[in-house]
């Protein structure tokens, strides 16, 4: 079996932080001289805060009534630099439950505030009536906690301690977070019986300063031994967000944990989640995954009047395709599993999450013999998957059908994803395609084939009133006919459509709309409009002048910004053309036109070409933009800087008549 | 048409409509209705028993029919309940575009979650959710509860229309109360009340039907103008067991006074500290002045609304030992320190950034903050305690210009608090802008905010410099700016002013047109947008900001180039601001300046159009271009 996976993140430098390792301690309460002095550093140096150290611990307890479970600790310590961090001074934790045994639970708080008062320490403990616990819902519990006497230079610290029976995912560690960290330290302790998988993610490069065997004993009379790790990082900065990116936290140094295998006495070893064939066994055999595929009687009483015995693989799929699509409505939630046992309680309820909708469209896909199998998805919100065995990685699953040899994407969660169609979160690059009879995966490219596509043509006759006249034809394909569909839909009326379709056009009169192909996925979606337009012609002196490319004129660059630290994801690929034949009056007159061109990135990455011509009393303007990647690197970001540049500063050139006196 | 019913009969009515079928076909909404609507408000029955003082039940039912995607929105059921109220008796099913029920939701389809507003780090209310869900329009949700107060405050108001877009065909409110329990009513113009006393019980009914749908009006004032509506507040109330009076805002400002009773003791040691920092101070508004710093550099806001606590500050005390809390704990302890210092002050109940109090119906939930006033002999200061950045006395717009409660040992008082006109909310800018011969610009923009202007560049002032040149970068004008320099300072810590100074170069100043050079003369305040005609307007529409803004620029231009086109000077006067361009030149330089005064004030809806051309002159002026060539 061949697992390949394709290395998509191009910039991932794993850069290495000075070290300067020393022995540290940490006690809760001991707040030296040194950290009311502590400073934010680098680039950070006009930080908020600056967070002193972290410092974690993992181990494992042996509870008789519920096994395993393991204990977080965390000891924390910042200083306040200025009010901009008075946040930091409320904190809170989040913990799951999912029965009465089942359930992570705060064994210990401690927290403090610390002032220097002329040469003296005032020490500001956690109230008790400064916690607090909410109730969020049946699953979630969220304890919360403030603390005192917090000013600009206040130095405060958290130490706690979380019990959980979750051991499947260990508490993921943070390196790095918005505020610069001087210290951060993990240390995990795993028992003999229990073996984890870990994965990085970030742009820093972690230290494992041990690994270990230590003697642990979980149940007495039984001595035992637990693999000792601990990962340091030193002087990290602080993480900042940037536009056009999947989700922070693909590029937030941390490490993450899951189960691989059990090996405990008197019981068989255990792999779990070893190797994908595992993974995908367990998956066959999950009632909310391979069982709820494999339950065919509602397929088998619906299918056959839904396929009236179509024949042709492509038709049938295409029957079966908009039957879920038409009738399950997607609760607008990702899950990788379903919420239901049975595809049937899913027809019932008309409603679903991602998996309770996709899952059910194998189910009636399988049942029909057309080859179709699962498509694990980690979404651009849920991050990059870090490629080997991890399961808890992922958040949804899409369906791959095998047409002709070829594998096409389906996605059934919107009603308005023509065959073939993902939405736009599952555009993560990469997805585990999976074989539930042989439990076999592999990684596939899930690049789409649709890109987001406008043309626009416009026919404009320019009176001597400066009005333009005419019209303007607008097509619309793959993800940007996704996005009218859905603009147009999401208003009340179509008057109200245009109206907002109206609001950052300044002068612009409707003065008929038609959309076509509303409905219909098989031909290219276009509005066609008869306008009148004002404002956008001007007089000086004897000149007039005007934008021929009127409101799709790129006024903006989106990346202003000199430097650029993660990739540019725009998760699909882009084309945008604009024509525009506008008739001037008899005695105008052009003198010269502006200079056209054509912009191209290296290897065909993108272009932008303009052309300007003139005929009579007619003139043509060509402009066409093409991103014809999805994803650029750091390094590539000068590119396509300096291609917006060029598409600003030449779109806005005007075209500028001479009336004749 | 107008109904009574009296509840027994209502009761009635319910069982008569679950059997009955098919009645919310969809067919049988007359067009009026579907006109511009997302969803239909089928039927709305809100039935209300007010028992005690203290002890109330709704008897709530409603069927929505939803007409398209842009309504799912509708399609919920959200109530809100805490731990003086509880909701059961909850039905919900959903229906086909025929009227035939698709089916019933059970309980465990509805989410109990807790609801906690932002900035709130902990309260009691918590919230069922359900959302409905179809994917064929049109469809119908129907769902109905009990809801019963155990202590009240306030008594739930109606209106005919529940949003833009949604039509009503039919809603009632039906409000029964014992004889002995005293409310006020508030209603719109033209609605009608019945009402009918039995057995010591008064019953009240307001009635809508066949309610058009309504589309949202540019800066309008809301849909209270063009729909019915009602409002009740009752005189005595009970809650959280504590009793007051609300038939008046005196009443109302005692029961608040009285809760507040011994609030502001300080501890030995905080007074020592007063009496320590004010020590050197000569006058009381220097000493406020030392003590409001004092609060600024040692509290933060943090929000924690439990029952009474919504209402009543906690203890001077206790906010001396942590150093934080609320709007009214901050506002209390800030008196307190005033006290000490042998200062008089007052607590203020404010709607901040909501509509102000209705000088001639006072209750509840018309107030949303806590600021402080300070009486001295000539003037009164007021003070946001919440704020670690307000000079003294600037509360901020959202507090600004309205009517407020003043809480006195005597009872509540309104007062109004001051209002920042358009000389006060300034923008200045003077900017210089150097073209060099390769088409290079350097750009400077120095400016100075007032007041209001002064509140929205706060952020700026605070933001770490990283994140601010970001900012910055982002809403420069030109695509290739390259920002040299950015800084943004308060000279005068007391003074609301805040001082900015950007230098940036670009080679996009001119744009190209063959042989011409065009200089779109304001690059630095322009107005983007007109707001959209309306024909039949309805409701009044509100400028809701006082500003003026003032700016200059200098061109100069390098050698070589000539002016070949300068746009007129414009002037605008009208009632609804004034405005000014202008534009003169030397042989290589162009000056420009801009003005600009606009003032809040409400309109009437027939002048909205008016009102539009206005704006659209702005919008024309601040775009012109002047024409350049080189020689």
């Amino acid at each position: 079996m061949q697992i390949k996976r394709f290395i998509y993140l191009v910039g991932i430098l794993c850069l290495a932080l000075n070290s300067h390792a020393q022995k540290k301690e940490f006690k809760f309460g001991k707040v030296s001289a040194e950290d009311f002095n502590a400073k934010p550093f680098g680039i950070d140096s006009a930080a908020s805060a600056v967070k002193i150290f972290d410092v974690g611990e993992c181990y494992f307890q042996y509870i008789p009534t519920s096994g395993f479970v393991y204990v977080f600790e965390r000891h924390v310590r910042y200083k306040i630099i200025n009010k901009n961090a008075y946040d930091l001074a409320n904190f809170q934790i989040s913990l799951y439950k999912s029965g009465n045994s089942s359930k992570e639970d705060v064994m210990k708080m401690e927290a403090a505030t610390y002032n220097m008062d002329q040469d003296k320490m005032v020490v500001s403990k956690l109230n008790k009536d400064a916690k607090f616990t909410e109730e969020f819902n049946k699953n979630y519990q969220i304890k919360k906690y403030t603390l005192a006497n917090v000013k600009e230079g206040s130095v405060i610290e958290y130490k706690y301690s979380i019990r959980s029976n979750y051991i499947f995912n260990l508490r993921e560690w943070h390196f790095q977070s918005e505020i610069p960290t001087l210290y951060s330290e993990y240390n995990v302790k795993i028992p003999e019986y229990l073996t984890y998988k870990t994965y990085f993610t970030g742009y820093y490069k972690v230290n494992q300063t041990k690994h270990e065997s230590i003697n642990a004993s979980y149940v007495s009379e039984l001595s035992s031994n637990a693999t000792y790790d601990q990962y340091v990082l030193e002087k990290v900065p602080a993480l900042k967000d940037e536009s056009f990116i999947t989700t922070l936290d693909d590029y937030r140094t941390a490490i993450n944990f899951e189960l691989r295998s059990t090996n405990f006495p008197n019981d068989f070893a255990r792999d779990y989640t070893g190797s994908w064939p595992k993974i995908i066994k367990g998956l066959a055999d999950d009632e909310n995954f391979g069982l709820y595929v494999n339950k065919n009687s509602i397929a088998k009483s619906l299918l056959p009047t839904l396929l009236k015995g179509e024949k042709d693989t492509l038709a049938a799929a295409n029957l079966i395709y908009n039957y879920v699509k038409n009738n399950i409505k997607w609760n607008k939630s990702y899950r990788m599993y379903s919420s239901e046992t049975s595809p049937k309680i899913i027809l019932d309820k008309k409603t679903g999450y991602s998996a309770d909708i996709n899952l059910l469209l194998l189910n009636l896909l399988t049942e029909a013999k057309i080859m179709a199998r699962p498509i694990l998805i980690s979404t651009r919100d849920n991050g990059e998957h870090p490629g080997y065995p991890m399961v808890s990685k992922f958040n949804n699953v899409i369906i791959g059908v095998n047409i002709a040899g070829k594998i096409i994407f389906l996605d059934a969660t919107n009603n308005d994803h023509p065959f073939g169609m993902v939405a736009y979160e599952n555009l993560n690059h990469q997805g585990l395609l999976i074989d539930l009879k042989i439990f076999d995966g592999r990684w596939i490219s899930t690049e789409s084939s649709f890109a987001n596509e406008k043309i626009f043509s416009y026919t404009l006759s320019l009176d001597k009133e400066n009005k333009l006249k005419g019209s303007m034809l607008q097509y619309h394909k793959g993800y940007g006919a996704l996005s009218l569909r859905n603009r147009y839909r999401s208003n009340t009326n179509e008057t109200e459509f245009i109206k907002n379709f109206k609001k950052d056009k300044q002068g612009l009169e409707v003065d008929k709309y038609k959309i076509n192909n509303l409905d219909n996925f098989d031909e290219v979606l276009n509005e066609e409009l008869e306008v009148t337009i004002e404002e956008n012609v001007e007089e000086a002196g004897n000149l007039v002048y005007l934008n021929p490319l009127l409101y799709e004129q790129t006024k903006n660059n989106l990346f202003k910004q000199d430097k650029r630290l993660f990739p540019v994801d725009f998760g699909y690929p882009i084309k945008e053309s604009i024509r525009a034949t506008i008739n001037f009056p008899e005695d105008y007159e052009i003198d010269k036109l502006p200079k056209g061109g054509i912009y191209k990135l290296p290897d065909n990455k993108g272009m932008f070409s303009i052309n300007f011509l003139t005929q009579d009393k007619t003139i043509l303007v060509k402009s066409v933009i093409e991103i014809n990647k999805s994803l650029f690197s750091p390094e590539e970001y000068f590119d396509i800087r300096e291609l917006f540049k060029v598409i600003v500063e030449k779109q806005a050139e005007q075209i500028v008549f001479k009336k004749k006196s | 048409m107008k109904l009574y019913i009296s509840f027994s009969f209502l009761s009635f009515f319910f069982c008569l409509n679950a059997f009955s079928q098919n009645i919310y076909d969809v067919g049988k909404i007359p067009e009026s209705l579907k006109q511009d609507a997302v969803a239909i408000v089928r039927n709305e029955e809100q039935v209300y028993d007010y028992k005690t003082i203290g002890t109330g039940s709704i008897k709530y039912k409603i069927a929505i029919t939803i007409l398209s995607k842009a309504g799912d929105d509708v399609a919920e059921f959200a109530e809100v309940y805490d731990r003086f109220s509880s909701i059961y008796n909850i039905k919900a099913s959903i229906y086909d575009a025929s009227g035939k029920k698709i089916k019933d939701y059970k309980s465990t389809d509805f989410k109990d979650q807790s609801l906690i507003s932002d900035y709130t780090m902990f309260q009691d209310d918590r919230i069922k959710l359900l959302k409905f869900t179809n994917n064929n329009y049109p469809y119908t949700i129907e769902y109905s509860y009990v809801q019963d107060y155990n202590g009240i405050l306030s008594l739930p108001s109606w209106r005919s229309l529940k949003g833009y877009n949604i039509s009503t065909e039919k809603s009632t409110y039906s409000f029964q109360r014992n004889n002995n329990l005293n409310i006020r009513l508030l209603t719109s113009k033209e609605l009608n009340t019945d009402s009918t006393t039995a057995n010591n019980k008064t019953t009240y009914t307001w009635t809508a039907s066949n309610v058009p749908a309504f589309v949202k009006e540019p800066l309008s004032v809301g849909l209270d103008q063009i729909s019915a509506w009602v409002r009740i507040a009752p005189n005595q109330f009970e809650f959280d067991s504590s009793k007051g009076d609300l038939s008046s805002w005196k009443n109302l400002g005692s029961w608040i006074s009285k809760l507040n009773e011994n609030g502001d003791v300080l501890p030995p040691v905080t007074k020592t500290m007063v009496q320590n920092l004010i020590k050197d101070a000569k006058t009381d508004k220097e000493k406020m002045q030392i003590l409001y710093s004092h609060l600024q550099q040692n509290t933060r806001y943090v929000s924690v609304q439990l029952g009474i606590g919504g209402f009543k500050p906690i203890l001077a005390e206790k906010v001396a030992q942590v150093n934080y809390g609320d709007c009214k704990a901050l506002s209390n302890y800030m008196k307190a320190l005033l006290k000490e210092a042998g200062i008089k002050s007052n607590l203020i109940v404010i709607g901040s950034g909501i509509p102000e109090l209705n000088r001639s119906f006072s209750s509840m939930g018309q107030a949303n903050h806590m600021i402080l006033a300070v009486p001295f002999a000539k003037d009164t200061t007021f003070l946001e305690c919440t704020s670690q950045n307000y000079p003294m006395g600037y509360i901020g717009y959202d507090n600004s210009n309205r009517n407020v409660l003043m809480v006195t040992e005597n009872g509540g008082q309104l007062v109004r608090t001051p209002k920042y006109r358009s000389a006060d909310n300034y923008q200045v800018r003077k900017a210089n802008i150097q073209l060099l011969d390769d088409g290079l610009a350097t750009i400077i923009i120095k400016s100075n905010y007032g007041s209001a202007q002064y509140e929205d560049n706060l952020s700026n002032l605070l933001a770490e410099p990283a994140e601010v040149r970001k900012r910055a970068l982002q809403h420069l004008d030109f695509a290739d700016a390259e920002l040299q320099q950015i800084r943004f300072e308060q000279a005068d810590k007391t003074l609301p002013i805040i001082n900015a100074e950007i230098t940036y170069k670009t080679k996009q100043l001119l744009s190209k047109g063959a042989d011409k050079f065009f200089l779109t003369v304001n690059n630095i305040n322009r107005k983007e947008s007109v707001p959209e005609k309306i024909t039949n307007r309805k409701t009044d529409f509100a400028i809701s900001f006082d500003y003026s803004d003032e700016d200059e620029i200098v061109y100069t231009l390098p050698k070589g180039f000539s002016i070949e086109f300068l746009p007129k000077d414009v002037k605008l006067s009208s009632e609804f601001g004034e405005y000014s361009a202008s534009f003169s030149m030397t042989e290589n330089t162009i000056t420009y300046k801009r003005t600009q005064v606009m003032s809040s004030k409400v309109f009437p809806a027939a002048k909205y159009n008016e009102y539009v051309d206005f704006y659209k002159k702005i919008y024309q002026t601040d775009k012109l271009k002047a024409v350049l060539t080189k020689i």
